[in-house]
């Protein structure tokens, strides 16, 4: 997998887990479970920490999309964009080079992650 | 949640009968990488990344020997328990401060469309917090027995 993917992924799932974690009502399900989750300002110093290590370029357009859905980067499964649930061509590739563009789909332009 | 609902998220492939791992970090590998052939999971990387982030916002030890490393993550596509043991015991940060020696790895698809993930999480908590099951997952064999125990603790 392409590591500029590889990521882009831990970054939206820290992401996510910022804002389950700002959810006081989730939160307090958790603790009632006898889970920890104090650590909030931690999670967002490995959030800040791991976007060092993306490039502006790649964070830039994780932020567009996002900035439409709420997840940027989606799963494709059975060459089916599991953000808008269209079929790829399939001349789709799932290769992504260095400097390319990130893989996206045609249709609604999320990012996509090959299952 | 029926026996065969809570069962039908583990499986033989995802039975460890004894970790070999010493240390957290390595629990955590250990039973990320079980999940390597998995088909409904991307990349056991991504997994163990998103499991030690929550790990930072506090521990997954609960102590009495329990450890439920859990999270959500957009590499997995349906939801997947491992359970491991480790009979000598390993340190995971417990709030009890005691070694930990049964381990419930679970990892869900963000979407969680049938909503199964915290009520999932509720039932292998409120499951080990009954001490004979916990001594008789410390003496489990293999995953038939596992199955067992599971079926008689959910009976009761």
């Amino acid at each position: 997998m392409s590591d500029r993917v590889q990521k882009l992924v831990t970054y939206q799932d820290l992401e996510l887990m910022i804002r389950d974690a700002e959810d006081p009502a989730r939160m307090k399900q958790e603790a009632s479970l006898g889970f920890e989750v104090g650590g909030l300002e931690a999670l967002k110093k490995r959030l800040s920490d791991l976007e060092i290590e993306i490039s502006k370029k790649d964070i830039r357009h994780y932020r567009r999309v996002g900035r439409k859905y709420e997840r940027a980067v989606v799963l494709v499964i059975d060459k089916i964009c599991h953000g808008c649930f269209q079929s790829l061509p399939t001349s789709r590739t799932r290769q992504v080079s260095d400097e390319g563009p990130l893989p996206t789909c045609e249709n609604c332009g999320r990012i996509l992650l090959w299952l | 949640m029926s026996a065969d609902k809570f069962l039908s998220y583990f499986s033989g492939e995802r039975f460890i009968n004894e970790l070999s791992a010493t240390s957290k970090d390595e629990v955590l590998i250990e039973m990320s990488k079980i999940l390597s052939d998995d088909e409904d999971i991307r990349d056991p990387e991504l997994l163990l990344d998103m499991i030690r982030n929550r790990e930072s916002l506090g521990s997954t030890g609960l102590g009495k020997g329990i450890a439920v490393p859990h999270g959500r993550s957009s590499a997995a596509r349906q939801t997947k328990v491992v359970f491991a043991r480790s009979s000598k015991g390993i340190e995971f940060d417990a709030m009890d401060g005691e070694l930990c020696r049964l381990f419930f790895l679970i990892v869900a698809p963000y979407e969680d469309r049938k909503q199964e993930y915290l009520p999932l999480l509720g039932k292998i908590v409120e499951t080990v917090n009954q001490e004979t099951i916990r001594e008789k997952l410390l003496e489990v064999g293999d995953f038939d027995q596992f199955q067992e125990i599971v079926r008689e603790a959910l009976s009761e």
